[in-house]
């Protein structure tokens, strides 16, 4: 079964209307950005510095009150979005792949994004930037995009999302949303990969996607654990107590994500690999919605 | 103390450590189970490391455990045994009464279930090398199970005995355990009983005998006796005797009822003392007969002698063609008798109808026909005998006493005069014959039929006078009509029956089977000369005999619907039975069976530390203490 499907697209051209209707402006359309320039719309003043443009003075206040204030205007610009996806191998785990959902929320968003006249550009992410689609802009580059997906692989890298943010920062790009789409398997974790965008004046927002298994396993005895992403094993011994243990740290590391998001006030979603696309998109929105005005 | 082992080979069991080790060090290799970051489990286990050691060690001490466990199985196996315990072993007889008085539901749910009870703690008592055997002491004792120290063995042979209706047979079982364990020292005979039997007293001086009392005093009457015989005077006349006796300590009230094939023949209102005896005898008259039962009003605590039956065939009248010129003397005798229905002819019949009886006074045919036929003075010589000259002395100096023609009859005084001499061609009975030795009352047998010839003179002998006279036509009658309607007499149970079976050809082959009063079918020996052994009958009541039905038969319920070719009545008429007070002499002593601690085989202990170990290692494996 292809990926991206006709009933794929169906269900992206509702979504791009939804978020019309609903939403519009409240995620990723026609956002207002706060740089300064060569707008038409007043914002306010500032003094006078040498190497000024005169046209910008604002002879009004200079005749009235003898000062020479530069005009400031806002300029409207379209929105960045940024799309980083997860491409470590830990992505491929789950029933159904976790990367199969990470990769069909990405297509949707840009999808989103693009209908909205927004420019869109997604990278692939592991150990560092390992596919790069760069910004596009308008809805007829949806299928280039989606061919591109489809045939983005995880790679054997293991997750650091810091390096990857730092060299995804590094491209001198505009600043602009990034929405991190990953499982944040990562063993320094993933703050950091955050951390670096927020301080490079991205607005990210995470989509958190994990497994139930990997939730609450249900392995017991004596095993061979193999990480699939650093290949390193640990022989152990599994007992009831320690699934209970396991349970009880990775909601700590839930908790932990969510705790981080909510403190910054970094949109952020957590969800399993079984749900469908459409529905954890509308999600996005409502949850959105209700915490934007 | 170093014990020995019963099968030695079985230690080559001991191999299979090897596909142990084998299968352990494959164990050994964990599974896979790649998981998308290791970096959740390495918080868990980073915390678990001072356990290492044990770590390590823990899969030594799983196969330690494992090879310890078949170490001791195989040597449970080899059945190791100390010597002592062969030299201590001993033979024990347990002797189950099983008489009727074990029926008894004063100890539920009755005295027999107990005692099996009794015997089945004794059995789980034994010692390892104890062998036991068990006997019934029923009708006759018989050996359940020979001796062995197989305990499910001894307890399917007593829980096979099943409750009878006979006497006690406790002395004769005591005899039989003592012949099984003759030959060995260390032997115990345990009779598991309620008493009631003779010698027990002088039998408990035996060391050897232990004795397990069952049963408490109970309140029980019971029939004792119930006969019925053919009255002497009226041919369809019976009598019943019936005793009953109070078997128990207190004074009892009951009601007696006697039927006839369902029909109340009498009702007796009886009030007994403790111990003691009623008898009475009815005097009855029927022809149609049917099963006599007499019984109680109220159930006690046992039922088998609440009951008791008797079988009261059905009387056939006989027909008596009587060919004489004109006798009155004879012909009011054949009269007499109730069943005979006489017709009187002037001439000589010449053939009889099928089943009468033909009586030829003194004109007789040249040839006796065929048939069974009375001559009286015969006035000619015939085909059977010459006739002489008058007999000297015609007084009967020899008569045959055995003889159920001659039966209550005496002709010492009887004058018989004019009485001629005959000689008989052939073989034949001399029932009456003179001083000279000459028969004056003669059987002739014939494969056509019987000849009863008597030379008497009617007119001149005195011989119509005397009271033997109808005797004698009587039991001829009755002679000729064989056993049909003659009361068969109830047996005691326990007994053995001989049956006549009718119309059963000599060359004929039928198996036959006897229907218990409880409904079971037992197998019963080819029939000879007419007769079939039936019994011992175990259980009262009535039992009939039927011609085994063949298979397809049997499908259809055949042996049920079979109309019975003879019935016996089987009564426990026993006092001792019916006395189920309990003996003063009677107790549980010298039962110390018991084997207390340390009584098992050490293969017992073995097997229950390799539970042990099994218990113990499932519990570590749970907890992945071990693998």
């Amino acid at each position: 079964m292809p990926l991206f499907d006709s009933d794929f697209l169906k269900k992206l051209e509702y979504l791009a209307i939804v978020s019309r209707r609903v939403f519009r402006g409240q995620i990723l359309a026609q956002r207002r950005t706060r740089q300064l320039g060569g707008g038409i719309e007043f914002a306010d003043h500032r003094d006078y510095t040498p190497g000024d443009d005169f046209r910008h003075l604002d002879w009004n206040v200079y005749a009235r009150h003898d000062d020479l204030l530069i005009k400031r205007f806002q300029e409207e610009e379209d929105l960045h979005v940024y799309i980083l996806l997860d491409c470590s191998r830990s992505m491929a785990r789950g029933e159904p792949a976790k990367f199969d959902l990470a990769r069909r929320v990405a297509a949707a968003l840009a999808y989103i994004a693009l209908a909205n006249l927004d420019r869109v550009a997604v990278i692939g992410v592991a150990g560092d930037l390992v596919a790069d689609f760069p910004l596009t802009r308008g809805k007829g580059r949806i299928l280039s995009l989606l061919k591109f997906l489809e045939n983005l692989e995880p790679t054997a890298a293991a997750t650091d999302l810091a390096r990857s943010a730092a060299s995804f920062v590094h491209r001198s790009q505009r600043r602009g949303l990034v929405v991190v789409i990953s499982d944040l398997y990562d063993p320094s974790g993933f703050e950091k990969g955050i951390d670096i965008l927020r301080h490079h004046r991205h607005e990210p927002h995470i989509v958190q996607i994990y497994d139930r298994a990997e939730a609450e396993p249900k392995f017991l005895g004596d095993l061979e654990l193999v990480d699939v992403e650093t290949g390193s094993i640990r022989k152990v011994t599994v007992t009831e107590r320690s699934l209970k243990e396991y349970r009880k740290i990775y909601q700590d590391f839930q908790e932990s994500i969510r705790g981080y998001c909510v403190s910054r006030a970094i949109g952020h979603t957590t969800t399993t690999a079984d749900v469908a696309f459409d529905d954890l998109i509308l999600k996005m929105m409502r949850s959105a919605g209700a915490l934007s005005s | 103390m170093i014990p020995q082992l019963a099968y030695p080979t079985a230690l080559a069991l001991g191999a299979l450590a090897i596909p142990i080790v084998i299968f352990y060090i494959l164990k050994i290799r964990l599974r896979r189970e790649p998981v998308a970051t290791i970096m959740f489990w390495n918080q868990i286990f980073e915390e678990k490391k001072p356990r290492s050691l044990w770590q390590k060690l823990r899969h030594l001490i799983s196969l330690l455990l494992q090879l310890a466990f078949l170490a001791l199985l195989v040597f449970a196996i080899a059945e190791p045994f100390f010597s002592w315990e062969s030299g201590r072993a001993r033979r024990i007889v347990i002797v189950i009464d099983q008489s009727a008085s074990m029926n008894a539901t004063d100890v539920k749910p009755t005295r027999l279930e107990r005692a099996k009870d009794e015997a089945i703690k004794l059995i789980d008592a034994m010692r390892f090398r104890d062998e036991a055997a068990i006997i019934a002491a029923g009708n006759p004792p018989r050996v359940y199970s020979g001796l062995t120290d197989h305990p499910r063995t001894l307890r399917d042979a007593v829980q096979a005995i099943r409750a009878a209706d006979g006497p006690t047979t406790v002395p004769q079982a005591v005899e039989l355990a003592r012949r099984l364990v003759v030959d060995h020292d260390n032997k115990r005979i345990v009779i598991i009983s309620d008493g009631g039997f003779p010698g027990s007293t002088d039998m408990l001086k035996d060391e050897s005998i232990a004795a397990v009392a069952v049963g408490s005093s109970a309140t029980n009457v019971g029939i004792t006796r119930f006969q019925a015989r053919r009255s002497l005077v009226d041919p369809i006349g019976y009598e019943i005797l019936v005793e009953a006796m109070n078997g128990s300590n207190e004074p009892v009230e009951r009601r007696l009822e006697i039927d006839l094939a369902g029909e109340p023949v009498d009702v007796v209102p009886l009030k007994l003392a403790a111990g003691e005896k009623w008898t009475r005898v009815f005097e009855k008259t029927s022809a149609e007969g049917g099963i006599l039962k007499a019984f109680f009003d109220k159930p006690d605590s046992l039922q088998a002698d609440d009951s008791a039956w008797a079988i009261l065939p059905k009387r056939e009248y006989q027909r008596v063609i009587l060919s004489t010129a004109g006798n009155l003397f004879l012909e009011k005798v054949f009269e007499a008798i109730p069943l005979v229905k006489l017709t009187v002819v002037k001439e000589i019949a010449k053939a009889t109808e099928p089943g009468a009886i033909l009586a030829f006074h003194r004109s007789v045919p040249a040839v006796i026909p065929k048939g069974r036929v009375i001559v009286i003075e015969p006035d000619r010589s015939t085909d059977l005998w010459d006739r002489g000259e008058a007999i000297a002395a015609p007084i009967v100096a020899k008569q045959d006493k055995d003889s159920p023609l001659m039966a209550h009859v005496r002709l010492d005084n009887v004058m018989m005069p004019e009485a001629r001499k005959l000689s008989i061609k052939g073989k034949y009975t001399s029932l009456a014959e003179s001083a000279t030795g000459d028969p004056l009352y003669a059987l002739i047998r014939r494969p056509e039929g019987d000849v009863l010839v008597i030379t008497v003179n009617l007119d001149k002998s005195d011989l119509p006078l005397q009271t033997a006279f109808p005797i004698l036509t009587t039991n001829a009658s009755a002679y000729f009509a064989g056993e049909k309607g003659e009361l068969k007499e109830s047996i005691a149970a326990g007994s053995v029956a001989d049956v006549s079976i009718p119309d059963i050809k000599a060359n004929e082959h039928v198996s036959f089977i006897a229907i218990a009063p409880d409904g079971a079918v037992r197998d019963l020996p080819p029939a000879a000369n007419g007769k079939i052994t039936i019994g011992p009958l175990d259980r009262s009541g009535v039992w009939s005999v039927v011609k085994k039905p063949q298979n397809d038969e049997r499908a259809r319920g055949g042996e049920m619907r079979s109309t019975p070719l003879a019935q016996v009545a089987c009564n426990l008429a026993e006092r001792r039975e019916t006395d189920l007070r309990p003996a003063a002499d009677w107790s549980t002593r010298r039962v110390d069976i018991a084997r207390g601690f340390g009584g098992r085989p050490v293969w017992y202990y073995l097997i229950a530390t390799a539970w042990i170990l099994t218990a113990w290692e499932w519990f570590l494996y749970q907890r992945r203490w071990i693998d």
